[in-house]
């Protein structure tokens, strides 16, 4: 009996041990995360749709059916990446995701005093550099510091009826993604 | 010799099957550490953030989802009504009660799989703060359901399971000032059809 009751304890430690080994190891096994549904679509520094819109099924879950949403990849090793976009809709906002789909950094359009989307997401070494001299085409950008390397920027607006819809579209293709 | 070796093999077993069914269960769960719950709604303020529980991270790689920051709002979900039924498609419901600050906010109907139920009529199926009539006190009625109503319809179809996904854009409420004190609407059931 003593036998059987310290075999079920081993067990259940083993239980517990894969338990916390599975959860922790998923995130970086997943192939059907939100970087792995968007390397399937597009390529680096390509802005793909992300909403329902777009496509009959939406490449990433959760979105607000109120919204139209772009993405696109990028690696800051290969330099800092400016996103922008002319034109103007009644809502966008920005997030920054790392590599596992996580939010580092987001921000609205009340962010910017012209209400115009220029970003440029950076590392702090890249900041550094990058402050020294400040490029041309960097003027008005909003400068962000990711602690990430390779990353999903999204680019989200607010279609509040059917007749912004060809505006936030053309919001969104417009979206320039471009390593500098 | 034998029973040892078949003691240590059901060991084996019970430790990988239990410990990846437990997982499997867990994430599987809709309730999960981090969940903030007002009235019938919950919200994940910290899913998506690196500052997330691993099992809201899990949950997340396995789903695909890219949530939204907090800058940019915070999604409250509600399964249940008042009285703590599972929401139903054949069902109308009166969703009204304060709402907290926030530039705009969005409501619509999402089925079993998360997916937003669409209305099948010339009507938006989700509606949004900037469109909803409000009352001289500033609060807001919405009448969810299949049968047209007066004032605000939020229009659905179908039959099953659903739930409310009530979204805050630009709001103070997703920061560090306290998700739990604010208000949220009601969910009254107002009658199912067959």
């Amino acid at each position: 009996m003593a036998r059987l009751f310290y075999a079920a304890l081993i067990a259940l430690v083993g239980a517990a041990i894969v338990h916390i080994t599975v959860l922790f190891l998923l995130p970086s096994f997943s192939d059907r995360d939100a970087w792995a549904r968007l390397a399937e679509a597009a390529d680096f520094y390509k802005p793909v749709r992300i909403d329902a819109a777009a496509g009959e099924v939406p490449l990433v879950r959760s979105l607000d059916p109120l919204f139209y949403a772009s993405a696109c990849r990028f690696d800051l090793a290969d330099g800092p990446v400016h996103v922008h976009t002319p034109g103007n809709v009644p809502y966008w906002s920005v997030s920054i995701y790392n590599r596992g789909g996580q939010n580092v950094y987001a921000f609205t359009d009340r962010t910017t005093d012209t209400g115009l989307l220029d970003v440029v997401v950076l590392t702090a070494a890249q900041m550094i550099e990058t402050r020294k001299q400040l490029p041309e085409e960097f003027r008005k950008s909003i400068l962000v510091e990711a602690p990430v390397g390779q990353g999903i920027v999204v680019v989200r607006s607010f279609v509040p009826d059917r007749s912004w819809q060809a505006t936030a579209t053309r919001f969104l293709r417009d979206v320039a993604c471009t390593r500098s | 010799m034998f029973k040892t070796v078949l003691t240590i093999f059901m060991i084996v077993c019970i430790a990988v099957l239990g410990g990846g069914a437990s997982v499997w269960y867990m994430l599987n769960a809709n309730e999960s550490v981090g969940a903030v719950t007002i009235g019938g709604w919950t919200a994940f303020p910290e899913i998506g953030t690196p500052d997330a529980d691993p099992y809201a991270k899990a949950r997340m790689a396995r789903e695909g989802v890219l949530a939204l920051g907090r800058a940019e709002g915070l999604t409250f979900v509600a399964q249940r009504d008042s009285t703590g039924e599972q929401l139903r498609r054949e069902c109308s419901y009166t969703v009204e009660g304060p709402v907290p600050p926030a530039r705009f906010w969005t409501i619509y109907a999402a089925d079993a799989d998360d997916a937003i139920i669409e209305s099948n009529k010339l009507r938006p199926s989700a509606l949004h703060s900037y469109q909803l009539l409000r009352r001289p006190d500033n609060s807001v009625t919405i009448t969810v359901g299949a049968n047209p109503s007066p004032g605000n319809w939020l229009a659905l179809s179908g039959a099953g399971k659903m739930s409310f996904v009530l979204t805050f854009y630009d709001t103070p409420i997703a920061s560090s000032t306290g998700v739990a004190d604010i208000e949220l609407p009601e969910i009254i059931n107002a009658g199912c059809n067959g």
